[in-house]
């Protein structure tokens, strides 16, 4: 196991976090989660347990459809970004997102990465070229993709698509990229990419990843949380909880009784 | 007769009888653009392009006022008619999604679509010609885009309905405020689609006649001034075939011919977008 220089810092943290859908379908039921700076976390469990549910409470995705409700908090940056007052937009250009299936805008590779620039005011050509660049270097994009920027972000293969969707994301400089099962769409090779991209990504991003894949959990994550009908049974480090799980259903659905 | 024979026969009827309705249909459709066609062709002289009408008996009259009324009319009805279809599409599509007004709305535009012309006509006869106390063009094109509305509206419903939400996520989740998200992806996703459904659009209302003489009338001399009567091709064509003289209706014949072929190239470009958008 690698040795962690930083000391533990919690970038973001839910804290006895409900979450109702509308018609008051309770999915969330006070959730204490948090996501150490530097760090991969993931959220496992069988479908519909909320762990996507929570995902998208980080950056406040709910807010898109009516009749959704927080309770609870979710402190980031000292602030609780539930609260009324808080501006989602500026939120979420702090709180990236990633999806399950590549959703490239329908415009060319470089207008893709430039468009999150450009929404934070970025307009000299230069200075977009330059971030552009190190946005696809980052996604380990740039070498397949640099003769290519101007052509429709379309003709990339799917995996290459995730990539550039994930680059994307990382050129507005966000604190945490948020991950809604990124690979399950995806071949084992271009799986085997992202996973490895993510982990080089930790250093400069906290990274919460929802996977129904555990052995990705363990593979590339720190720290693991595990939830259930709407309730977090357990989260630890990752390699405790898939060795020495403290409860008696972490162990059951790691060991593949159910889900 | 066994079960099996009996099949058999019934199927060739029905083959039969369904390539006869087809090839009745086809005639004469084929009938109607072949006339158009070789009737037309013969009238295309630079004249019909370039003079403006003379007297019956003074030969040399061309139908250059028709079409540059026409033109205008089409014109102006697109600048009225498509943005107020693409912005309501909007509204129905994104901000109204799923609401039981956006369902009504889009129901009453379904039915609009198929209101006869002429009831189009009449209603802007009454509010645009009657107080204004005579014939316009600006009710022709307003009654054009009356007509266009609708169509162009509900193409843009659905073609922003078929942009997969996950894509609008996206663009949120980059911290894009709605407008944005719309303006800068959502119609970017469905430009094709909505260019086509502009292109049909024109091409619904480019062979109207009904709607234009309560509105826009006609005019024998050039005009292009759209607060008095202007003329147009297609009311041209309705008074010139109905006239007496013989000139009239071979100009109506090319009259004819321009419109078909201005419209069945449009109704063309419009396939040949989807094709290309869906290939």
């Amino acid at each position: 196991m690698e040795v962690q220089i930083v000391a533990d810092v919690i970038e973001i943290q839910a804290k006895a976090l409900n979450f109702y859908y509308a018609g008051n379908v309770h999915s969330l039921k006070q959730v204490n989660v948090p996501a150490h700076k530097s760090a991969v976390t993931a959220l496992i469990g069988p479908s519909g347990c909320g762990k996507t549910t929570l995902l998208r409470c980080f950056n406040r995705m709910h807010d898109l459809y009516p009749k959704n409700r927080y309770e609870g908090e979710i402190i980031f940056e000292g602030r609780n970004i539930l609260s009324n007052d808080v501006d989602v937009i500026k939120l979420r250009s702090d709180i990236g997102m990633v999806f399950q299936k590549p959703t490239p805008f329908p415009m060319t590779i470089f207008d893709n990465i430039a468009y999150g620039l450009k929404l934070k005011g970025i307009t000299k050509r230069s200075e977009l070229s330059e971030r552009v660049e190190k946005a696809l270097k980052n996604a380990a994009l740039w070498d397949e993709a640099k003769d290519k920027l101007n052509v429709s972000a379309y003709d990339l293969s799917g995996g290459q698509q995730q990539r550039l969707v994930i680059a994307r994301a990382l050129a507005v400089e966000p604190h945490v990229l948020l991950f809604d099962e990124p690979t399950s769409a995806l071949d084992p090779i271009s799986t085997g990419k992202i996973e490895e991209l993510l982990v080089q990504l930790k250093n400069s991003v906290t990274i919460i990843i929802v996977t129904h894949n555990m052995q990705q959990a363990a593979r590339i994550s720190d720290w693991t949380g595990f939830m259930m009908l709407g309730e977090l049974i357990e989260f630890d480090r990752t390699d405790k909880m898939f060795t020495a799980p403290s409860e008696k259903l972490t162990e059951d659905y790691i060991t593949g009784r159910f889900g | 007769m066994n079960i099996d024979q009996k099949r058999r026969i019934e199927s060739v009827a029905a083959l039969t009888l369904s390539t006869l309705a087809a090839l009745a249909g086809m005639f004469w459709l084929v009938f109607i653009l072949g006339d158009v066609l070789v009737r037309g062709i013969g009238a295309l002289t630079p004249s019909l392009f370039l003079n403006d009408p003379t007297p019956p008996g003074v030969i040399g009259g061309g139908l250059r006022n028709a079409f540059i009324g026409q033109l205008m009319i089409i014109g102006s009805a697109t600048l009225i008619g498509v943005p107020i279809g693409i912005l309501g599409g909007t509204f129905l599509a994104e901000y109204a999604r799923g609401t039981r007004l956006a369902r009504s709305i889009s129901i009453l535009a379904d039915i609009m679509v198929s209101v006869p012309a002429i009831v189009v006509g009449t209603f802007i006869y009454a509010i645009l010609v009657k107080p204004v106390g005579h014939f316009n063009g600006w009710a022709g094109a307003a009654a054009l885009a009356v007509i266009m509305i609708p169509v162009v509206l509900r193409t843009t419903e659905d073609m922003l309905s078929l942009v997969p939400w996950t894509l609008r996520e996206a663009a949120f989740a980059l911290g894009a405020p709605y407008y944005k998200v719309i303006i800068q992806v959502v119609y970017r996703g469905a430009a094709t689609g909505i260019l086509t459904g502009i292109l049909l659009s024109i091409a619904r209302v480019a062979g109207e006649a009904a709607p234009l003489l309560f509105t826009s009338f006609n005019n024998s001399f050039l005009s292009t001034d759209m607060r008095q009567p202007i003329a147009s091709l297609t009311t041209t064509i309705f008074q010139y075939a109905m006239g007496p003289y013989e000139e009239w209706h071979i100009q109506a014949w090319g009259a004819s011919f321009v419109i078909t072929v201005f419209i069945l190239l449009i109704t063309i470009a419009g396939r040949l977008i989807i094709k290309w958008r869906y290939k």
